[in-house]
């Protein structure tokens, strides 16, 4: 009757056991979505094999390989001022706990309002071109890295920082050798989840505006009815996001066991 | 460092946060930021340093917001097709992700299959299969019902896994020793145990569905609350913009306050 997982004890297997499931999984998806696509034999929803085709061939051309590259260009551009500037902000608010807390339920209230509605300002303000995308891709991932870097910041525990004090430890040097690496393994969590979130910020806004871009060519191809085209520039978003992603965590898992942290 | 730190000889880093700063408690500036941001808002639009094509003040985007929420026309076809649409999406989404989180709890192999997928999920931009959707079912609540399930369904698989798997191992043994059947497990054990998980899950997962649907509305749409304001971006109708996104801020902040004191009250861990 029971049912238990927990009480089979820790599950012995090496890595490459623990591939498979995974692995599996995806061929039987895929074979699935051959299969449908098969049976189904319609233009509007092509295989796997035709959708990837359709990509090498879109690749080949001069205009998407352009929109790829404006694409990633303005993720790396938002990205990186998400970084420095939410992570600087964030750092800064955190060393202070009566900043920490008048700040916080401010940036928790934006935080919680669906950002795409706040899209028209940008587009107001900095106009329709490249500007309001990178600024709203920025908009997107700034808020929770201010926010999460903030918390890892002001979470750093009450003990280290007593024997700093106790060994008559100057301000800076204590925020160096005690904070920062309090904060870094949260921080780096910090660093993949804003690269997801600013980049869905910037797929919006080319989805809603704009002339090139990956988002743009997938509202294009709407328009067109093109779902070879559609499903093959979804294909290549998540592969651009993955990899990345991917990296990152690596990164996370190193500072963690460097520096210790939670949940890895 | 003021002069006090240097006669106590504590250093500011070990001192007892101040109850205030400037005479203002940390509420207090908190307030003050606010009320500065919506003031600096309706000057700059009431002195003409921004034009009202542009910007308009606060107080004429409050009054068109009042006017709008007791226009019949667009209560009916804006805000309760959006209402509607949230709540539809987060209940699918909430039943499915408790019922997948049970599944991958009890399946290690489900669980080992999922989990690289449920980590990079958030990852990916989702709304970009929102045209695939779209093609497939036209513009009308289907594809943005699905995408508002898709996207608030992950985070509420994960954290009732997270729930499900924090069942200390001595209560599964005394559930064993007591012969306890399959489903008094559930029922007695498990869902008490990740309620608060679950419930943290659902909270998460309400703010996803409304982020969904308003975005899918925005990009492309017959109607609804995200429809209206990119009409109104499009048309240069700025005052009704500002009307409906002060609007869509209230009603998430409403959402959010309203839900998640219901969902503090399910949390044990906090009594």
């Amino acid at each position: 009757m029971i049912i238990d997982p927990i009480l089979r004890g820790p599950r012995g297997r090496g890595g490459l056991r623990r591939l498979l499931p995974p692995v599996l999984l995806a061929v039987l998806l895929v074979a699935g979505w051959t299969i449908a696509a098969a049976a189904l034999n319609s233009s509007v929803f092509p295989g796997p094999g035709q959708t990837v085709d359709r990509l090498l061939l879109n690749l080949d051309a001069t205009r998407f390989q352009e929109s790829t590259a404006d694409t990633l260009l303005r993720l790396s551009v938002s990205w990186l001022l998400v970084v420095a500037v939410g992570g600087a902000i964030g750092f800064l608010i955190g060393l202070s706990r009566f900043w920490t807390d008048v700040f916080s339920p401010v940036v928790y209230a934006v935080y919680s309002i669906p950002k795409i509605v706040l899209f028209p300002l940008f587009l107001v303000f900095l106009g329709l071109g490249e500007a309001s995308q990178i600024g709203f891709a920025f908009f997107s991932g700034v808020i929770p890295m201010v926010l999460m870097t903030l918390n890892a910041t002001a979470g750093t525990p009450l003990a280290p920082l007593k024997l700093a004090a106790s060994l008559r430890m100057g301000t800076w040097p204590v925020v160096r050798t005690v904070v920062l690496p309090a904060a870094l393994p949260a921080i780096a969590t910090a660093l993949r989840l804003t690269f997801g979130l600013t980049f869905l910020g910037l797929i919006i806004a080319e989805m809603f505006t704009g002339v090139s871009g990956l988002g743009y060519e997938l509202l294009r191809n709407v328009v067109l009815a093109q779902m070879e085209d559609i499903v093959g520039g979804v294909l290549l978003i998540a592969l651009i996001a993955v990899a990345p992603t991917t990296l990152l965590r690596v990164l996370e898992m190193r500072v963690a066991r460097r520096f210790g942290g939670g949940d890895v | 460092m003021s002069r006090g730190a240097m006669s106590t000889g504590i250093p500011r880093y070990v001192r007892p946060r101040p109850d205030r700063v400037g005479g203002l408690t940390s509420t207090g500036w908190s307030i003050l930021l606010v009320v500065a941001g919506v003031l600096t808002v309706e000057a700059a639009s009431r002195l003409g340093l921004i034009s009202t094509v542009d910007l308009v003040p606060v107080t004429v985007m409050a009054g068109r917001a009042a006017e709008l929420v007791t226009d019949p026309a667009f209560l009916t076809r804006q805000l309760l097709p959006t209402l509607g649409l949230i709540a539809a999406g987060f209940a699918a989404a909430a039943v499915l992700g408790v019922a997948v989180g049970l599944l991958l709890w009890r399946s290690p192999w489900w669980s080992d299959a999922l989990q690289p997928y449920l980590n990079i999920y958030y990852a990916i931009p989702t709304f970009a299969v929102y045209p695939i959707l779209v093609v497939l079912f036209g513009t009308g609540p289907v594809p943005i019902l699905l995408l508002a399930t898709a996207f608030s369904v992950v985070v509420i698989i994960a954290n009732a896994l997270i729930g499900f798997r924090s069942v200390p191992v001595a209560v599964d043994k005394l559930a064993r020793a007591n012969r306890l059947g399959r489903r008094a497990h559930l029922t007695k054990i498990l869902l008490p145990a990740a309620v608060p998980d679950i419930a943290a899950g659902l909270r998460l997962g309400l703010v996803y569905a409304t982020i969904a649907v308003l975005a899918t509305e925005f990009i492309l749409a017959t109607r609804g609350l995200g429809h209206f304001i990119s009409q109104a971006y499009h048309t240069f109708h700025t005052v009704d913009m500002y009307a409906g996104i002060l609007l869509i801020c209230l009603v998430a902040l409403v959402l959010n306050l309203g839900v998640g004191a219901v969902l503090s009250r399910l949390d044990w861990r906090q009594r």
